[in-house]
C-alpha cells in the first residue's frame, strides 16, 4: 500500500470531532438532564394546575414564552424544552463550535500552520462545518431518544414520527447559530466575531419571535425570525414545515458558502 | 493587481540551476504599515538561503507570502514553479514550514499532533517522526502544554522536516533552542542539503545561520539591503587588529595609517622603542603584512571578523535597495 493510499478521508473533520467528543458527551448529559427535569412535570401541571398558572401570568409573557399551547403534551414539550432551554443550550454548543472552527483557531495562531499543509481553505471550512453538523446531529439524536423515552412516563402522548420531524427542523435552527458563528470567524478572524454573529442570529431570532407574538401590528417580525420559521408552526405536534425546513437549510448553506468565500479572499493571522 | 496578465517567470534551467523560489518586486502593505517594499531574490534548488534582519524587517511577512498565508500586494512569486496563490495542496505537501510565532495545540501529545500533521501533509516515512524526535531529544508522549519553549520548537521542527519536503521554509528555526540543539539543527540542515532539499531560513542573528547558509539576504525595513555569501560578508567585515612592535608607536602608526580599510583606535608607548597599536581593519591581509614588513613585529593579533557587527552596520547605515539581483555585486 502506498502512503498516499493511507491518507485518511476528511482528516480535519475527524480531528475536530475527536477533539470535542468529551465535551459533546457532557452536553448530551446536560440536555438529557434538562429533559428529565422538565418533561415528567407535565402530568402534574396539565389540567387545573396549568389553567391556574396560565391565568396568573400576564398575557404578554405567555405569548413571549410561547406558552399558549402549553396545555397539550406537544405544546408543553415545545414550550419548555425546544422553545426555551433546549434552544438556549443547543445554541450555546453550536455557536461555540462554529466560533471555534475558524475564528478561535486563527486567534490561537493554529490556522496558519494548518493552512501551510496540504489542505485548502475551502476544505478547512467545509470539513469543520461538517463536524459542526455531525456534532449537533448527535446531540439531536440524544434529544430525540430522551424525549421518546420520557414520552410514556410523562404522559405527553407525542407521535414519534412528528417528533422526529420536529427535531430535524430544530437541528437546522440551532445549526444556523453555529454556521453564523463560523461565518463571523471566517470574515473577522477572531472568536469574538464568531460568537457575536452566532448570538445575533440566535438571540435576534428569539427576540423577533417574542415581539412578533405580541400583536398583529408586530407580526411582520416573524418573517425575519429563523426561530419562528422553525417553531412557529408547532412542529412537535404538526411535524415538518417544508418551507421552513428548506429555508433554514438554504440559509445554513449560504452561511457556509459565504465563509468559504471570505476565508479564501483574505490574509490569515491579522497584522 | 497584476495577477494573470503579468508575464510568467520561467524557471531557469540553464547550467543545471533550477530556482525553487523566485521573487520579483514582492511588496506587502498592511493597513497601517508597509511590511515589504519590493524585494527580489532567487533560491536555487539544493541550496540554503538565509534571510537576516531585525524584528519587524519583513522576514515573517515574506515567508507567509510564499505559503499563501497572506497575499502580497505587488510583485511576482513562484514557489516550486507555481504562484502560491494558485497552488493547490499538492504544492504545500512538498513544503515544510515552521512559523515564526509557533502556536501549537495544548491538550494533545506530540505523537498525536504529528500524526495529524502527517495526515494533512506529504507522506511521512514510517519511523521518521521518532527518528527526528530522538535526534532532538524530544519526548513525543508528553502533552504539548507541558513542554518548554525549546521543546515546543522541536515539535515545530519535526513537523516541518518529517515528510522530507523538497523545500523547507523555517522562520527563526533556532529560537528557543539551547546551543547543543542549535548544533543538532545545523546537522539536520546539512543532512537535508545532502538529500538535495532546499532551505530558506530566517534569523535576527547571523551567528545562528552563518554555518548553514550558502547565501544570505539582509533585510531592513522591508527592503533587501544586501545579498551575499557568508564569505563575502566576512571578507567585508571589520576585524580588530593589535600590533606590538619594537618601535616607537608613532612609527608604527605612520606605517599602517595609509592602509585602506584601517581605522586607528589607539597607540601606546610601552617602553623604550616599544609601541602598541590598536585599530579596526577591513582591508586585505596581504597589504597589512606588506605595510608591516619594515617593522620588527613582536606580536600581532588579527581577530576573526565580527559578522554580527557587520550585519548590524548594514541594518543601520546603508540605504535600502531591494532592486538588485541576488548574487550580483551592488552598484
Amino acid at each position: 500500500m502506498t502512503p498516499a493510499a493511507r491518507r485518511p478521508v476528511l482528516p480535519l473533520m475527524g480531528k475536530a470531532l475527536l477533539d470535542t467528543w468529551r465535551s459533546t458527551l457532557v452536553w448530551a448529559l446536560v440536555l438529557v438532564s434538562v429533559l428529565a427535569l422538565y418533561l415528567p412535570l407535565y402530568p402534574s401541571m396539565a389540567g387545573p394546575e396549568m389553567e391556574k398558572l396560565l391565568a396568573s401570568l400576564p398575557e404578554e409573557l405567555i405569548r413571549a414564552l410561547n406558552y399558549d399551547q402549553i396545555a397539550t403534551g406537544a405544546g408543553y414539550a415545545q414550550a419548555t424544552f425546544f422553545g426555551l432551554l433546549g434552544f438556549m443550550l443547543s445554541s450555546v454548543v453550536a455557536i461555540g463550535t462554529g466560533a471555534a472552527a475558524i475564528g478561535e483557531d486563527e486567534d490561537a495562531g493554529l490556522l496558519e500552520l494548518t493552512l501551510a499543509h496540504g489542505v485548502t481553505r475551502t476544505q478547512v471550512v467545509l470539513e469543520r462545518s461538517l463536524a459542526l453538523l455531525l456534532r449537533m446531529a448527535f446531540l439531536m439524536v440524544v434529544i430525540y431518544a430522551g424525549v421518546l423515552a420520557l414520552n410514556g412516563p410523562s404522559e405527553l402522548g407525542l407521535d414519534a414520527g412528528m417528533l422526529f420531524q420536529a427535531v430535524a427542523q430544530f437541528l437546522l435552527l440551532v445549526l444556523l447559530g453555529g454556521t453564523a458563528a463560523l461565518l463571523g470567524g471566517a470574515v473577522g478572524g477572531h472568536r469574538t466575531h464568531g460568537t457575536a454573529a452566532g448570538a445575533l442570529v440566535a438571540v435576534g431570532g428569539y427576540m423577533l419571535n417574542a415581539l412578533g407574538n405580541q400583536g398583529t401590528d408586530l407580526e411582520w417580525m416573524h418573517a425575519f425570525s429563523p426561530y419562528h420559521w422553525a417553531l412557529g408552526g408547532q412542529p412537535v405536534a404538526n411535524g415538518i414545515d417544508w418551507s421552513a425546513f428548506w429555508g433554514l437549510a438554504g440559509l445554513n448553506i449560504v452561511f457556509v458558502a459565504l465563509a468559504v468565500v471570505a476565508l479564501r479572499h483574505r490574509d490569515i493571522g491579522g497584522a | 493587481m497584476k495577477r494573470g496578465g503579468a508575464p510568467r517567470l520561467a524557471l531557469r534551467k540553464g547550467n543545471g540551476m533550477e530556482n525553487v523560489i523566485e521573487v520579483q518586486g514582492m511588496a506587502k502593505r498592511f493597513a497601517h504599515r508597509e511590511a515589504l517594499r519590493g524585494i527580489d531574490f532567487e533560491i536555487p534548488r539544493g541550496s540554503v538561503f538565509g534571510v537576516i534582519g531585525p524584528n519587524g524587517a519583513g522576514k515573517t511577512t515574506a515567508m507567509r507570502c510564499l505559503l499563501d498565508i497572506i497575499r502580497p500586494t505587488a510583485g511576482q512569486v513562484r514557489v516550486l514553479g507555481t504562484d502560491p496563490r494558485r497552488a493547490g495542496p499538492e504544492i504545500r505537501r512538498r513544503i515544510g514550514y515552521l512559523p515564526g510565532e509557533l502556536a501549537l495545540e495544548r491538550r494533545i501529545t506530540g505523537r498525536r499532533m504529528m500524526a495529524h500533521f502527517a495526515a494533512i501533509s506529504g507522506p511521512v516515512a514510517s519511523g521518521r517522526i521518532e527518528e527526528l524526535a530522538a535526534r532532538l531529544g524530544l519526548d513525543l508522549d508528553r502533552q504539548s502544554r507541558k513542554l518548554s519553549k525549546g521543546n515546543k520548537q522541536k515539535l515545530g521542527l519535526v513537523q516541518a522536516f518529517m515528510h522530507d519536503p523538497e523545500l523547507l521554509i523555517l522562520d527563526e528555526p533556532t529560537s528557543g533552542l539551547d546551543p547543543l540543539m542549535q548544533r543538532e539543527f545545523l546537522g539536520m540542515v546539512e543532512d537535508a542539503r545532502g538529500r538535495g532539499q532546499t532551505l530558506f531560513l530566517s534569523s535576527h542573528m547571523i551567528g545562528e545561520i552563518e554555518q548553514a547558509a550558502d547565501r544570505v539576504a539582509i533585510l531592513r525595513d522591508g527592503l533587501i539591503v544586501r545579498t551575499a555569501t557568508v564569505e563575502e560578508l566576512r571578507a567585508g567585515a571589520r576585524r580588530r587588529l593589535r600590533v606590538l612592535a619594537a618601535t616607537e608607536p608613532e612609527t608604527l602608526a605612520a606605517a599602517l595609517e595609509p592602509l585602506p580599510g584601517l581605522q586607528l583606535l589607539d597607540t601606546e608607548r610601552l617602553g623604550e622603542r616599544l609601541g602598541a597599536l590598536e585599530a579596526r581593519f577591513s582591508g586585505e591581509v596581504g597589504a597589512l603584512l606588506h605595510a608591516l614588513a619594515g617593522v620588527e613585529v613582536l606580536d600581532l593579533v588579527l581577530e576573526e571578523p565580527d559578522l554580527e557587527e557587520a550585519v548590524l552596520e548594514l541594518y543601520g547605515s546603508l540605504p535600502g535597495n531591494g532592486r538588485h539581483r541576488a548574487g550580483e555585486p551592488r552598484p
